[in-house]
């Protein structure tokens, strides 16, 4: 086991390499501003930046802006809504990305309290993607002044923009030698800016990476500062290709530079409330998470194993859901031969949960970096899934290695494990080979060549330039090119809306098919985790009890979204007593902190109920949102059949029995049909037994959520919501009456 | 004997919570045991034997946020 | 090092030991607000308290992720207050919960080992030991 006392510091730049970067810089433009304090978690101040006409203008953000959509994504995806229109595509120069932290985030004294929202028009989906990422910058932006962050226009060459609070500046530079992988450039951009190795905590930065400039799964990392170990770590804002469009409007990075940190900079309400509520959550998680998830020894790669055991890891793109090399790369193997442990490996201020776990100067095998010790964002269980079972990868080496590439790179790696999942299963199945491919092996488990295609993505190069396109848009050119049936891949190529799925085999679970089908960006597991609630515990048998679910979830989900807060805190840990209470899956402990914490800041009390209603707006006005970009309607909730049940007859003889007796138990088969049914008659009865109840879910869930059964949110519902702005209703009111509605 | 509103087939003389905890692979790190809607702590599953009528609930907590 | 040594068996539970520190440094009595805590606990009909202390363990090093706090020459782990973000990890995670956390300041504090409260203590159940 490697301990955080026994792994030596990384190596800090050179002050020449420093001294001739900074040289090179040219300040384009600068702008003065007055800094205006936080009050109770607002600044009530929004930062517009213009990388084409090289501008920062800050405004007010008016008082019914704050009421109805509170901070976070609701900020995002207001002011993303004003500035584009129902032609503005990812690369329009008028879309934009809004950044912004929300009102609780920034305080310091609880676990999860510093994440910043981003929304953009996505280059995967088309419509509104949100992402949320830990790392420094949403709150320093807070602290700097802003409530949020929107870029627009574009650049016509590379530029950096500054934000620096300390002299009230903001401005424009070009930084010609820096690195574009993010390893390098954030190390690099933390060192010019900070003033000595102690101000470094001080700077926060985010970019992308080289391969963002090409590939539609381009993503965001946020750095935050280690000095334990003397090296700028990395948070990702990975979902549906935010990375890109901070590209194309040529940003190579965003620096935030603040005076420093202390306790109460969000000048809230009622800091006795907060400092107990913060207390009394890290002694829960010094006293349980050792006996619980063990987030601080290997962070959320703690469930691959027993997840494998519930057949839900999505193994060789999703086909399986037991993982059979998994042995090889459990949380106790991780632990012992590749995290550091005893670290403070929260990716933001007071996170006991400290689940931000690293690979310390790990040596590099592949690719320009290769021969080099670098620290490596340990993985997540998402991007272990992704990257290793789902690929038929299970060395954890390989896995780490892909992941470190990812994240410089600048690629989400949900995105990246679940298209190369894809591609493998392609190549199995004759669509691609060798010649198609420019010589890669696209093998299950060819980790070789999966590096080797990334490593062509960021150079822009051959069939990297397939691979930078996504599912989606592969399907079409494979299917153009006659290398492969559209219905087929379509059955099996993971993706809905445009967006990857996230790691969660879904097959038996219905309410978990809509928690990723009935979303709003596509299917990320963010909005509702339903899994072991619907196929394990059994507790929302009936379309009505996983239609609730699928009503509250999200919404409570959405919450955490508008305050700027992290979700595993809520329930990866649980009080020792949440055995006890009234609704364990809840943690009712956890979310009346959650309300202290809202009052704490704010000043305001709220229930429950209300915290759904501030949740339920946005939510609704997302929905509206995607509507009026032109896919939000009850045809783009459609999901793959790989996600709902077996495709092709191995999969299905995988679990033979268990889809044998569901014919009889669920389909209203007899045994003796069954026994007389050949393999394809049972796997197309399955399917269609399966399909018709995922549409019997659509029909009970929208209506829970107010919305009609094509996917259109009622007048009377918004009117409830006091959500009836014009610009809603003149979007969904021609479809109300088309509908009849 | 029911788990989880289902009807546990495998019932059997003597069968206790550990038992039944091995045999679903229910290796989940964060799991409430209810018998008859009383939590059975992780320290009494070895002991605690089931009789045909009881009820009881293995419950998941979620995980993910 | 130095630290603050505990003998149990000579502790008549007068609580002196915690007034006297409150009052150096936080101008109260209040126990809440010292770095040392007696819990009375009864046996036999007497009270036998458990002294808890600061044994300068370093826990409260170990989990600050902004490293504030950290050992002077003589092993004594000191909050560097000026850099600290008052994120209250360190009192949460503190084995002997002894760490003091106060709303009217921004930052906790911990046991400097500086011996007031084994001056006022009447029987020698806790002192300064240095090794």
């Amino acid at each position: 086991m490697i301990h955080i006392c026994d792994v030596p510091r990384y190596h800090a730049i050179s002050e020449d390499e420093l001294k001739q970067m900074r040289e090179k810089h040219v300040l384009l433009r600068s702008f003065s501003y007055e800094k205006t304090p936080l009050e109770r978690g607002y600044t009530d101040k929004i930062l517009t930046v213009d990388l084409g006409a090289k501008e920062a203008v800050v405004s007010d953000i008016p008082a019914e802006v704050k009421e109805k959509f509170i901070g976070g994504k609701g900020y995002c995806l207001r002011y993303l809504w004003d500035a584009v229109n129902p032609s503005t595509r990812w690369d329009s120069p008028e879309n934009e990305i809004v950044m912004s932290a929300g009102p609780i985030a920034g305080i310091t004294q609880y676990g999860g309290t510093g994440k910043t929202l981003i929304c953009t028009i996505s280059p995967l989906t088309d419509i509104p993607v949100d992402s949320n990422v830990g790392g420094f910058f949403g709150p320093y932006l807070k602290f700097a002044g802003f409530d949020a962050l929107e870029l627009k226009g574009k650049s016509e060459t590379d530029v950096i923009v500054v934000i620096d609070a300390t002299t009230g500046t903001i401005t424009f530079e070009e930084a010609p030698l820096e690195h574009f992988d993010a390893h390098v450039l954030c190390e690099e951009l933390t060192s010019l800016y900070a003033k000595d190795e102690k101000d470094k905590m001080n700077v926060a930065v985010v970019a992308a990476g080289s391969a963002a400039d090409y590939c539609n799964m381009g993503m965001l990392n946020f750095s935050f500062y280690d000095p334990r170990r003397g090296v700028t770590r990395l948070k990702q804002a990975g979902r549906g290709g935010i990375g890109r469009v901070f590209r194309d409007k040529r940003i190579k990075a965003l620096v935030c530079r603040i005076d420093g940190v202390k306790a109460n900079l969000n000048h809230v309400a009622d800091i006795g409330l907060i400092n107990k509520t913060g207390v009394k959550f890290h002694r829960e998680i010094a006293n349980n998470d050792i006996h619980q998830n063990d987030m601080r020894g290997v962070g959320t790669a703690y469930s691959l194993r027993t997840l494998a055991d519930y057949d839900i890891v999505p193994t060789n793109n999703f086909k399986f859901g037991d993982a059979p090399g998994i042995d090889e790369m459990t949380a106790a193997v991780f632990k012992k031969d590749w995290l550091t442990q005893g670290a403070a490996d929260g990716c933001w201020y007071g996170c006991s949960m400290a689940c931000a776990k690293a690979s310390d100067h790990f040596l590099l095998k592949t690719g320009p970096y290769k021969g080099q010790r670098v620290c490596v964002d340990g993985p997540e269980y998402e991007s272990a899934a992704g990257l290793g079972p789902a690929c038929g990868i299970y060395n954890p080496q390989e896995v780490l290695e892909i992941n470190f590439y990812c994240d410089t790179y600048g690629l989400d790696t949900i995105s990246y494990g679940t298209m190369t999942a894809f591609l493998m299963e392609c190549y199995e199945r004759g669509i691609l080979n060798r010649e198609r491919t420019g010589g890669l092996d696209l093998s299950w488990g060819n980790a070789a060549d999966d590096l080797e295609l990334m490593h062509r993505m960021a150079r822009n190069e051959g069939f990297g330039k397939i691979a930078a396109l996504g599912i989606h848009k592969q399907k079409a050119y494979f299917a153009e090119m006659g290398w492969g049936d559209l219905a087929e891949m379509n059955d099996f190529g993971m993706e809905q809306k445009g967006l990857e799925y996230s790691e969660y085999s879904a097959k038996e679970s219905l309410a978990q098919q809509g928690g990723y089908g009935l979303t709003n960006k596509g299917p990320q597991h963010d909005e509702a985790w339903l899994i072991f609630m619907d196929q394990v515990n059994n507790q929302i048998p009936t379309f009505e009890d996983k239609a609730e679910a699928l009503y509250f979830y999200p919404m409570f989900r959405t919450w955490f979204g508008l305050m700027g807060l992290c979700k595993l805190p809520w329930n990866d840990i649980v009080p020792a007593d949440n055995a006890l209470t009234d609704d364990p899956k809840m943690v009712p402990e956890h979310v009346e902190n959650y309300l202290n914490l809202y009052y704490g800041v704010t000043g305001k009390r709220i229930d429950t109920k209300e915290m759904i209603r501030q949740s339920e707006r946005v939510y609704n006005f997302q929905r509206i949102f995607n509507i009026r970009m032109g896919k939000g309607l009850r045809a783009d909730d459609a999901i793959p059949y790989r996600s709902a049940g077996p495709v092709f007859e191995d999969e299905y003889l995988w679990r033979e029995e268990r889809y044998d007796t569901q014919l009889v138990e669920l389909a209203g088969y007899t045994p003796e049909q069954v026994k007389s049914m050949s393999l394809q008659e049972r796997m197309a009865a399955t399917r269609k037994f399966r399909e018709a109840r995922y549409q019997t879910l659509i029909d009970a869930v929208y209506p829970k959520r107010g919305w009609t059964l094509n996917g259109v949110p009622t007048v009377e519902h918004l009117r409830e919501l006091g959500m009836d702005l014009p610009e809603l209703l003149e979007v969904i009111e021609p479809l109300l009456a088309k509908e009849g509605v | 004997m029911i788990l989880n509103y289902r009807e546990y087939k495998s019932w059997r003389e003597g069968l206790t919570v550990r038992d039944v905890i091995e045999e679903n692979t229910f290796t989940w790190p964060k799991l409430v045991v209810k018998r008859n809607g009383t939590v059975i702590w992780p320290e009494e599953y070895g002991s605690t034997v089931l009789d045909e009528t009881d009820d009881l609930e293995v419950i998941h907590l979620l995980g993910g946020g | 090092m130095k630290r603050l040594i505990k003998d149990e068996s000579l502790c008549i539970g007068c609580h002196q030991c915690e007034a006297a520190c409150a009052e150096a440094y936080y101008k109260t009595s209040d126990p809440a607000f010292a770095c040392i805590r007696i819990e009375d606990r009864e046996i036999d009909g007497k009270n036998r308290p458990i002294i808890h202390v600061c044994d300068q363990c370093g826990k409260c090093a170990e989990v600050c992720n902004s490293c504030v706090i950290q050992a002077n020459p003589g092993g004594v782990y000191m909050i560097r207050k000026k850099d600290c973000v008052g994120c209250l990890m360190c009192v949460g995670f503190c084995p002997e919960q002894v760490m003091v956390q106060s709303d009217e300041r921004l930052e906790p504090s911990k046991c400097t080992a500086c011996g007031i409260c084994a001056k006022v203590c009447p029987t020698g159940a806790i002192r300064i030991a240095e090794d």
